[in-house]
């Protein structure tokens, strides 16, 4: 089971999206994680044989996935960022119709669907048409269709968009039941949804991936460390323009940062253990001040 | 093992098909345009019964749905061949009512003689009025003689025709030569209910095309309006047999919509009507038509250009949404085929073209009554045979584009 993006490039006429991007995956849980317009959807449209690359390519197990055409999509299953679906079908009808386009045989179809709506917790909403759902339980029949044909590689972008944090915590112990024997591949921008269940993490920015590993090794390679300070509150916004500071929290007498920063950053301030987050914010944060590392 | 898989293919694309045509018909305004479409077939059921009136022997007028029965048995005293004999004793009895009430036939009169060889009386008009057409009372001002030789007459027309339409010598042969084929003396039978629903299935027939169109537009451009797009063409049959199940779809819909709807309001309107005159000449109607077929034969003819034009409605739309990814862009287009088009082409001085658009399939009421003749060569050839092949054709061809554009969807590189 080898999934290989070699050199993988996309142009939007002047515009690239993604560019000359390359890995191999196997078995397990993959986090994208960049911010908006990094080019994780491009990059998964790719893989999905939604679009095609101006360079480079991707293969599932050494074979070009555009040549393999209709026997790489029966191995696929894809939950995209914008998951849209037909608002007048009910749930039943929806993942029918979808098992239908995939290839599956009607009794086949009608057992996937009682089996999957069961996982997901929708089988007593079978009867109800999709535009009656919460926002939540349509992103459930969005994963639910995408494992109708119990893909090997499943890919989800950005599957936790708009859920409320029950509804997050239940997806991701969700991906994690389904990632048994699979690839699965999950894109996204909030850090939580992969640091616990990505068995590897792909930094994505300006269409590049810039670093890869576990959530430790993305840690560790940190060159700042994290600082817990507080300072009065008329200082704060110096050390927001100064520093990367990854958490503001009033408290009596002023307010308590987390900063980002390779020496201490105020007296007083403690040295903390450094999360995937605070990494997320070093490499993909905005910084107003010039200097990372300033003294104030 | 092969007939198995032949047999779960054909499950699989059953099923495909159903929910495709499950999406079409869950729409809540497709619905309501059906139903539109359902309660316009009823009514247009019931104007075209009504519409007729029957003049009773004392003069009074029955418009009741059982009027137009009433007539037809009126006039079926008439039925038979209309030979030289009985049109010259039905042109002498209307000329000596004309003598007898110079200013106003009695509707007492109208009732017991005139009514039932009306559409005789009309014949020998429109005889006589030769390439101007329908010339009323004419058959006033002819002698008993001319009346018994009013095949002679229209044969002397005909040839007047056929220098008129037949600028070249192949279209003169083919002009006579169709001329020929139509019998005389015409067979006659009281063909009111025909006549009568010429235009109503002509008019439920545009209705029909065009709910079919706005049908159509969606199968294509549901799955970008509606953002499923990324699920659909990352499935295994995406590219492959679902695009096929659409094209099936689509002719499916247009097809069943078509004929139940053509059904409904032909059931309806028979029914109450009854029959009677399929087998009578359209000749009767239109005695210098160029084309030998029975007022059943040209309704047929006229339902079966609907359901081509249906076709080609469903097939257009399929193809402009498919390309353009909008409904809206292929609503509009049947929409201009079929009913903008007829209007421009008034207006327009190429008449030779906007005789074989495709609104002409919905227009065959009109193109029956034309000698309009075209030449290829030494090929000649009528109007209504040319636009049902030339728009099946058309519309057969439409069918693998529909397929290439909509598979190709997202594989450019750039």
């Amino acid at each position: 089971m080898e999934l290989k993006i070699k050199g993988l490039t996309k142009d939007f006429k002047d515009f690239r999206a993604v560019d000359h991007v390359s890995c191999s995956m196997g078995q397990g849980v993959y986090g994208l994680l960049g911010v908006n317009g990094a080019g994780k959807t491009t990059l998964m449209r790719m893989i999905c044989t939604l679009l095609k690359p101006t360079e480079g390519s991707v293969t599932w197990n050494g074979k070009d996935i555009f040549k393999m055409d209709a026997s790489y999509r029966k191995v696929l299953g894809y939950l995209p960022q914008d998951f849209g679906f037909y608002p007048d079908f009910t749930v039943q009808d929806y993942m029918m119709y979808i098992s239908s386009i995939k290839g599956l045989r009607p009794m086949t179809a009608k057992k996937r669907t009682e089996t999957l709506l069961d996982q997901v917790g929708l089988r007593k909403m079978k009867k109800r048409k999709m535009r009656n759902l919460s926002g939540g339980m349509q992103r459930r029949v969005g994963i639910a269709q995408a494992m109708l044909n119990d893909p090997q590689i499943l890919i989800l972008d950005e599957p936790t968009a708009g859920l409320d944090p029950n509804e997050r915590i239940r997806f991701r112990n969700l991906i994690s039941e389904l990632a048994e024997d699979r690839l699965v591949l999950l894109s996204t921008h909030i850090v939580s949804d992969v640091e616990f269940i990505a068995n590897d993490i792909l930094l994505m920015k300006d269409g590049k991936f810039f670093m890869n590993g576990t959530a430790e090794e993305i840690v560790s390679s940190m060159d700042q460390a994290v600082w817990s300070c507080t300072v009065p509150r008329k200082e704060a916004d110096r050390y927001l323009s100064k520093y990367l500071v990854s958490n503001v929290k009033t408290v009596p007498g002023g307010a308590e940062l987390r900063i980002l920063a390779k020496r201490s950053p105020a007296e007083g301030a403690v040295m903390e253990e450094a999360t995937l987050e605070d990494a997320f914010l070093l490499y993909f944060g905005e910084k107003a001040g010039e200097e990372h590392d300033g003294e104030v | 093992m092969h007939f198995y898989s032949i047999l779960e293919r054909k499950r699989v694309r059953n099923m495909m098909v159903k929910y495709e045509l499950k999406r079409i018909f869950t729409k809540r305004m497709n619905r309501l345009l059906l139903a539109v479409a359902v309660l316009i077939g009823v009514v247009m059921s019931v104007f075209a019964v009504t519409s007729e009136w029957y003049v009773d022997s004392d003069g009074v007028n029955h418009e009741t749905p059982d009027a137009i029965r009433r007539l037809t048995q009126d006039k079926k005293q008439w039925k038979g061949e209309l030979t030289g004999d009985v049109i010259a004793q039905i042109v002498a009895d209307r000329q000596k009512i004309a003598r007898d009430y110079p200013d106003d036939v009695p509707d007492t009169v109208y009732g017991e003689r005139i009514q039932a060889y009306s559409d005789i009386t009309q014949m020998v008009d429109s005889i006589l009025g030769g390439d101007e057409g329908y010339a009323p009372d004419a058959l006033l001002g002819i002698t008993t003689d001319q009346a018994k030789d009013i095949y002679s007459i229209r044969e002397q027309y005909i040839e007047q025709l056929i220098q008129k339409y037949g600028d070249t010598p192949e279209k003169q042969e083919f002009l006579r030569t169709q001329y020929e084929k139509t019998d005389t003396p015409f067979y006659y039978e009281p063909a009111d209910s025909w006549d009568n629903m010429r235009l109503y299935a002509t008019t439920y027939g545009i209705i029909l095309v065009v709910l079919i169109g706005f049908l159509a537009a969606g199968i294509f451009s549901d799955e970008f309006s509606l953002r499923a797009d990324a699920v659909f063409f990352s499935c295994r049959y995406s590219r492959t047999r679902a695009v096929r199940s659409k094209v099936l779809t689509g002719l499916l819909m247009a097809t069943v919509i078509y004929w139940v709807g053509m059904a409904l309001l032909s059931g309806i309107s028979f029914a109450v009507m009854g029959v009677s005159g399929f087998n009578t000449p359209y000749q009767v109607d239109s005695p210098y038509c160029i084309y030998n077929m029975t007022f059943g034969q040209l309704y047929l003819i006229i339902l079966v250009c609907g359901y081509i034009a249906s076709l080609l409605s469903a097939s257009v739309a399929m193809l402009v949404s498919a390309k353009t990814h909008s409904a809206n862009i292929a609503v509009c287009i049947p929409f201009i085929l079929f009913c903008v088009s007829p209007f421009i082409g008034r207006a327009m001085p190429f008449g030779t073209f906007f005789q074989l658009t495709p609104d002409q399939l919905l227009n065959i009421l009109n193109c029956a009554r034309d000698p309009y003749i075209y030449q290829i060569g030494s090929m000649v050839f009528r109007q209504i045979p040319f636009v049902m092949l030339f728009y099946t054709l058309v519309a057969a061809v439409f069918l693998p584009v529909i397929y290439q554009c909509y598979r190709r969807y997202g594989l450019k590189r750039r």
